[in-house]
Order: C-alpha cells, then structure tokens, then sequence
C-alpha cells in the first residue's frame, strides 16, 4: 500500500466519522455552555438526565413502559427532559446566585439522582435503541457514506442553525446574550435572570435529547453510555472555551478527529487519558479561551 | 539627591487596561527616611500605581529601581523578599486566621522551618511559631490591639481590620511601606494613634507612602505630597506649596462640586 | 499559651475519646464490623483528602481516586509482586503522591473553581483505563490481594484494623498541626486574597502546587490504608463513581477536617453502600440525595438560624 492507498482507506474515513462524531459532542457540549453562559454552573448532571430520557424513548417505544410509536416517544420524552430541568433548576437557583461552584456540586447530585431512577427503572441490562431512518450506503471518492452519517449531519446542522437563530433574534435569545456578558448590568436593565437561566436549561435538555437518540445507535443504550458520551462533550466545551457557542463546535468535531485518529492509529485502550491530555494541554495553550480573566485580578 | 540612595524609584510607568491609560508616564522618586503622600481624586491611579511597584501589575512602559537595583520583571512574592510591603485599600485579611495569625503572616517570608515540621511535632516549627507570635504580639500591642489577637477579623470593626492589615505590613520590618488609605474607616483617636506610629516608624531607612483621602492626616504628617488626577501628577511637593498649587484646589474643589 | 491555641489543643483531646472508642471496638464486635471500620478509616483518609484542597486550596477535586489508586497500587504491587510489606510501600505510597500531586498541579496550575474541577473529572475517567490497561502490573481486573502482615504474628484482621485506625489518627493529627505552620497559614491567606498572599511573600503557583501535593499525598495515603485495611486492590474501588462519592463524603461532612468530621464522611461513603448492597440502584439515589440534603442544609441552616434569632431577639 503506497502512502496515498493509506491516506484514502484510513485516514479520510477516519476523520469523516470523527468529524460525524464530533457534531454530537457539539450538540452535548453546546448545552454545557448554554448554561454555563448565563449561570456560571457546569451542569454535571447533563449526560446521565440525557441518558434517562433515551432510556425513556426506549421505554416507551419497546412495550417495557408503553407501546407509543417512536416519535410520540421522543416528545413524551423531550417534556419529560424539560419538566426534568424545570425541576433541576427550581432546586438550585437559589445557590446559583450563592456560590456557582456549590451549584455545580448540586448538579452532581442530580446526576447521581438520574443515574439511580434509570437504573431503577430500565435495571442494568444493555438495549438496543435505533433511529427509524431508512438505511442505504454509498461511496463519494472511496468514502462510504452512511444514512445514519447523513442523518446525523441534517440534525445537528438544523438544531445548532436553528439555536443560533433563536440566540441572535428572539427576545429571549438577546436577553440570554447579555446576561452571559453581564449579568449586573443586564439585570439593572431590567432583564430577568431566572427566566433566562430556564431558558438555557430546556435548550440544554433539549439538545442533550437530541445527542443521545442520535450516538445511541452506533454503540447500544446501557447506564453509562450517555454519560460517557457525554464525557467527550466536557472535553469539546473545554476545548472550544467553556464559554463560547462556536467554540464547542469547533471543540467537539476536534475532538471527534482526533479521538477517532488516536484510537486508531495509537491505542484504542488510552482514549480516555489522551482525553485528559488534551484537556490538559489545550488549557495551557489556550489559557485564554477558558480563563476569561482579562487584565488580572483587581486588588 | 544622588545621596539618597535607598529610594524608591519609577521612570515613565505607563499602564493602560485594553486602551484606557491609567498612568501616563509617572517619574516617582520616594525618599527613604521620609513620608510621602500620594494624593488623587478616586480613579486617578494612586492604587494602580501602587501594584505596578509591587509588582501586582506589569506597567507596559518605564522601568521601577529599588536602592538602585531594577525591579522589573520580578514577580510580586520576590519583591516582598526585598522588603517591599503594603497594605490593601479594600482588608484583605484571611478569615480563618485570627488577627494574631494574620499579622505573623507578616513576617512568614523571614522564616524558613521545613515541612517536616509543618506535619510533626517538632521544635524547629513551635520554635518558629512562637518567635512569629512574639514578634506580631509587639507590633499589636503598639498598635493597641493586644486584647484583639486572639479574635478572627470578622469580629472587629472595619477600622480595627484596617489597623490589623497595618500590623501585618510593618511587622517584617520593611524597607519600603506602602500604605492604601490606612486611614478609611477610623475614628479621629484611631487615626491620631495611627498617625503616630507612622512617625515613629518614619525611620532614616524606610520609605513611606501613604494614599490617603483624610487631607489633615496628609498635610500633618508628610514631608512630601505627590498629586495624581488620571494618571498623571498635577503637583509635586511639600505640604505647603501643594496646599498652595491653584491645580491641586481646583481638582479638590472640582470634585467637591460634581458630589 | 494562648486562648485559640487552647482551644485547639482541647479540641485535640476531645478527639481522643473517640479515638479510644475505637480502638476498643474490636473487642465488643463481630469480625465483619471490624473489618468494615477498617475500610471507613481508609474512606476517611480519602475524604479529608477531599476537604484538605477545599479549605486550603478553595477547589473542588471530582478525580481524587487518581491518588488513592497510585496509593492503593504502591502497596499491592510491591506487596504481591516483591512481598515488601507496608513498612517500605506506605512511604514510597506517599512519595508517589505527593510527586504526582505536584505533577498534575503544575499544568493545571491557572485553572480555578470549575475548570479545574472539570479537569479532575478527566483525572478520574483516566484511571480505571489506566489500571485496566497496566495488567501486567496491576493485575488487570481481578486485582491484587495484600496479606503480607506489617508485625508477623499478629491476627491479621485486627493488624487490618488497628493500621487503617492508626493511619486516620496519624493524617488528622498532621493536619490539625498544619493549620498552625506557617505554611499552613500562609495557604489559607492564598486561598482568599491571593494578591495579599502575594504581596508577602507566597506565589500563587506555589500555594497552588504545595495544596495538590499535600492533597494528593494524603489521597496516596488514603489508597494504601485501602490496600491494607480492604485486602483487596482492583478497578472498582477507583471508578469514577468513587471520586465522586469522595466528594459526597466530603460535604456531607461540611469539608470538615478534624478526626470526628472526617469520621462522619468516611462513614457514609463507606456504610450506604453496604447498606443498600441488596438494592444497589438506590445507591447512587440515595448519595445523591444526602448531596443535595447537604448542601440545602448548607445553604438554608444559617438563614433559618438568623430567623430564629431575630425571633427570640424580637421576643
Ligand atoms: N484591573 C483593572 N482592570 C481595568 N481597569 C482598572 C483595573 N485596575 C484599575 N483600573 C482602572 O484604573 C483607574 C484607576 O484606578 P485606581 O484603583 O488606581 O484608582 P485610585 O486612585 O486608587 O482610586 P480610589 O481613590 O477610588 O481608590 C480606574 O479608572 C480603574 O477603573
Ligand atoms: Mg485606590
């Protein structure tokens, strides 16, 4: 195999499926940051509530629960995750405006909640959950191309086009970009803190859904699946700033490539210490992104 | 003036934050064996100036001399090591210590007892502690704050704080003392005490300065008056002539008109 | 000497009751509960660990089983590998903790609050990749079991006991006399004005590397009484799930860090789950929960106080 046979077989489809990947991670990671704008709360709870809300897809399509159809499924399930963040929310807005990092605290422990019900109710056995899309393949310059891959790639381009719209021209929206630059000064203003904060919430519930349905069908549902997907989705919102929208994009479809390159061509075994190297490493490079800190500290 | 050569000294500090200039190029030379005052309407730059000498903020122009030695590029914990100390316009005490502990912090940098002693009962580290104690306990009780040591912060008033953060800056004997608004917040038997005690520690070795908005503190006590209004001296010089300086009474009066 | 220091050292022996309860416990229980304690006196190392960064470091660690692993694998490797009992592996436990504190301080030396917490979280998830994957020396999955006793000839159950009892009394002890070393107190000013802390004399970066590897020391330590005291070192004690139980012990012993404090998180993470071991999925619920009861009680107690107060003040 010349250097080029490599290139063509290995390396192309490796980063087409990373970077298929990596628009998940920016989904998670996009709800990471929503929050994380607004309130200064890294909401930890986020993969395992998006995790039960697969889980109740699951439920709820497979006669375990019910026997809906998929999709009155997905909305029974999407209220659910918004009546989930409603709730999240209610319990601990009055430590947000306390202290942010007991608040993250707190998100742990619903996360912990979550992880607990799933298990409670669905046990600890592995499920099949998959997309009702039309399955068909076909190759463009040696690239095999995947409905699922398609599919993947139309969702995530409407949900994340369709989030920047409603960032950049609804109302809301605005408010939610001026608390994210000064809360202060937009509360003088007389926006409203709380309900913008719900807003990131159920956008963050919402895009967390969406994540999980669409990673589900590559690996199976179990407990932790979400949650480590998830995982990958910290490490895309740490890499693209933690508090920007477009860098989680370009963080997580990064860190899709890249994971997807280091398990192959390096170790599949290390994934989650080189996850932890680049973490490491792109907050030291990047100090700036993550640290918005301009000018030091004032004494 | 060559002979004063254990002064502090700073050629063109220039500081600006993304655009806006806080200090526009300041030549500052504070005498060892005087007291200096530093003088400003509030945002003028007396703060700022203050961490560029400490080396809390990195001026982007000029250059900082202490005894004829460059201090530029030290980082702040090394020019500490020189002697070079202040206090904080706004307490910056540690709640968890008790003002006895808070002022022995003062002299930490002299001590050098290791970890060991740090974790296990050894003499070296109650030997230590109890020279550091001793010699916080001196300065509290000139400052007449013996009955406050064994109180947290929290339990004084925001003067008293003050006067704490004044101990723990004097208590490793520095050779340079930066005071932030010392006075704010004290009552006049307070700041009479205080204005005491800077005199005596106006020592021929020291250099003080002090920011202070108490005007009769300034005049009384100085021996020279440096004035700062956005970023820039209007005037330099001893009580009198500043007292005199059309300048310096039009940006006091000025201020006074806007409030 | 003076009235604080009195009262540290009245406190210091308050905490002396308790120790002698315990180390007359083996006597009136059964074998199982003794070695239970023995594990709750590792978990409590593991939680002052936790706290040790939080009241001296002001931060948040979700990746603490990162330590206890180094230390828990010290003593199991050169135990089952080289028969070297605990007498060389707790100081070679420490030493590795200490150095990788440090080590893991020094690139993550200007991430505060949630960046470094979210840090941590990577720290955790890296480990039980790393032991997994380190098989020849770690023993993969099935783990490591410690039997070399530390003085021949004693019961083994009870040398399991009467070291992971000694071990908590030794770190709280190095810790209580911590808070009153320079070092000690010159970390608590960088905890809170770090300028001022700055200013005389202590660098940030310091404070920083100087907490981590305390903590990480004290996590190593943790890990070494587990191998000890559990007998047992595999991945499942060092699942990312344990660093956050960590953390839960830690608040739910309001980041306390004398003896009885530490007791009470070590307590909880180790007692809920052999609770609950019959209905494991109420496990991480009910952590959940007491998390939260913590830190709502946290946040509404001293409201509710001051209430009452003004009430009885009022009357
Ligand atoms: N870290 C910083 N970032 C941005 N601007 C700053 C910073 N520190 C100071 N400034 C600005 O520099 C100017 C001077 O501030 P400084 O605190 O030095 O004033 P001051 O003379 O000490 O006033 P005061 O009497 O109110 O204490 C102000 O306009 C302030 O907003
Ligand atoms: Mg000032």
């Amino acid at each position: 195999m010349t250097f080029w046979d490599t290139l063509l077989y290995d390396l192309f489809p490796l980063i087409w499926s990373g970077m298929i990947t990596g628009c998940l991670y920016a989904l998670g990671a996009l709800g990471l940051v929503m929050i994380f704008k607004c309130s200064k709360v890294v909401n930890f709870s986020h993969g395992n509530v998006a995790g039960l809300t697969a889980f109740l897809v699951y439920g709820l399509s497979s006669g375990v629960l019910l026997s809906l159809s998929w999709g009155a499924a997905v909305i029974v399930a999407l209220l659910c995750a918004v009546a989930i963040a409603f709730l999240i929310y209610a319990i601990i807005s009055p430590l947000v405006f306390e202290s942010d990092l007991t608040s993250t605290i707190a998100t742990l422990g619903f996360g912990l909640i979550a992880q607990g019900v799933t298990l409670l109710l669905f046990g600890a056995d592995i499920v099949a959950l998959d997309l009702p899309i039309p399955r068909f393949a076909f190759s463009v310059f040696g690239l095999l191309v995947t409905g699922y891959d398609l599919t993947v790639l139309a969702v995530a381009v409407v949900t994340i086009g369709a989030l920047f719209i409603v960032i950049d021209y609804t109302k809301l929206g605005i408010a939610f970009r001026a608390i994210s630059e000064n809360p202060f000064a937009a509360e003088v203003c007389g926006l409203n803190l709380r309900s913008v904060h719900l807003f990131a919430w159920v956008t963050a519930a919402i895009l967390g859904v969406i994540g999980a349905l669409l990673i589900v069908p590559t690996t199976f549902l179990s407990v932790t699946t979400v949650a480590t997907f998830m995982l990958q989705a910290f490490a895309a919102a740490v890499i693209g700033g933690f508090a920007s929208l477009p860098g989680s994009l370009v963080g997580g479809i990064l860190i899709g490539v890249l994971m997807n390159l280091f398990t192959f061509y390096v170790s599949p075994e290390f994934s989650s210490t080189f996850l932890l190297g680049i973490i490491l490493l792109a907050l030291n490079i990047f100090p700036n992104g993550v640290l918005q800190r301009v000018g030091g500290s004032r004494v | 003036m060559d002979q004063v050569t254990n002064a502090l000294r700073g050629d063109g500090i220039a500081l600006s934050f993304g655009g806006i200039k806080v200090l526009k190029g300041l030549d500052v030379e504070f005498r060892a064996g005087e007291i200096t005052g530093l003088i400003g309407p509030n945002g003028a730059g007396k703060t700022s100036l203050f961490n560029c000498l400490t080396g809390a903020y990195r001026p982007q122009h000029g250059s900082i001399t202490y005894a004829g030695t460059s201090l530029d590029g030290l980082p702040p914990a090394a020019r500490a090591g020189k002697g070079i100390v202040r206090s904080f316009q706004h307490v910056a005490l540690c709640p968890d210590l008790s003002v006895r502990e808070n002022v022995m912090i003062g002299v930490a940098r002299n001590y050098s007892a290791g970890w060991a002693s740090a974790f296990l009962p050894l003499s070296a580290g109650r030997k230590e502690r109890q020279d550091m104690a001793a010699a916080a306990d001196r300065v509290l009780a000139d400052l007449g704050l013996a009955d406050s040591a064994d109180l947290l912060p929290s339990e004084l008033p925001p003067g008293t704080q003050r006067l704490v953060e004044i101990a723990r800056a004097i208590v490793g004997k520095p050779s340079v003392l930066l005071l932030d608004e010392p006075a704010a917040g004290l009552n006049n038997s307070e700041t009479r005490d205080l204005m005491k005690v800077l005199r005596k520690l106006a020592s021929t070795d020291l250099v003080l300065v002090v920011v202070e908005h108490d005007m009769d503190l300034v005049m009384s006590i100085c021996d020279r008056i440096y004035v700062l209004n956005f970023g820039e001296f209007v005037a330099v010089g001893t009580p009198e002539e500043v007292r005199g300086n059309e300048d310096v009474v039009r940006i006091y009066l000025g201020s006074d008109d806007d409030e | 000497m003076t009235q604080r220091l009195q009262d540290i050292a009245a406190s210091s022996i308050a905490s002396w009751i308790p120790v002698a309860i315990l180390a007359a416990l083996p006597f009136i229980v059964g074998g199982s509960w003794t070695f239970t304690l023995g594990l709750c006196f590792a978990n409590s190392i593991g939680v002052l660990a936790v706290s040790f960064l939080v009241r001296y470091g002001g931060e948040v660690s979700i990746g603490h089983t990162f330590f206890t692993a180094l230390g828990a694998y010290a003593v199991g490797v050169l135990d089952t590998r080289f028969g070297v009992s605990l007498w060389a592996s707790v100081p070679l436990a420490l030493l590795l903790g200490v150095s990788l504190g440090i080590a893991f301080a020094w690139p993550s030396r200007n991430l505060h609050g949630i960046y470094l917490a979210v840090t941590t979280l990577a720290l955790a998830l890296a480990v039980p990749e790393m032991i997994n994957n380190l098989d020849w020396i770690t023993g993969g999955y099935e783990g490591l079991y410690v039997s070399t006793p530390l003085v021949p000839g004693v019961e083994m159950g009870l040398q399991r006991y009467y070291l992971g009892l000694a071990m908590l009394v030794a770190v709280a002890a190095a810790v209580a006399r911590f808070r009153l070393s320079r070092q000690g107190m010159t970390l608590l000013l960088a905890k809170t004005h770090p300028a001022a802390a700055d200013a005389f004399g202590t660098r940030r970066v310091w404070a920083r590397i100087a907490v981590m590897g305390i903590s990480g020391g004290i996590g190593a330590l943790c890990g070494a009484t587990l191998a000890f005291s559990g007998s047992t070192v595999s991945p499942g004690g060092f699942t990312f799930w344990q660093a956050i139980f960590l953390l839960v012990g830690s608040v739910v012993s309001f980041y306390g860090l004398s003896l009885v404090r530490v007791l009470i998180g070590g307590a909880f993470v180790t007692l809920v789950p052999q609770l609950l071991s019959a209905s494991g999925a109420w496990i991480p619920v009910f952590y959940g929960l007491s998390l939260l009861g913590m830190i709502l009680l946290g946040h509404y107690l001293p409201r509710i106080q001051k209430t009452l107060a003004r009430r009885k003040g009022g009357a």
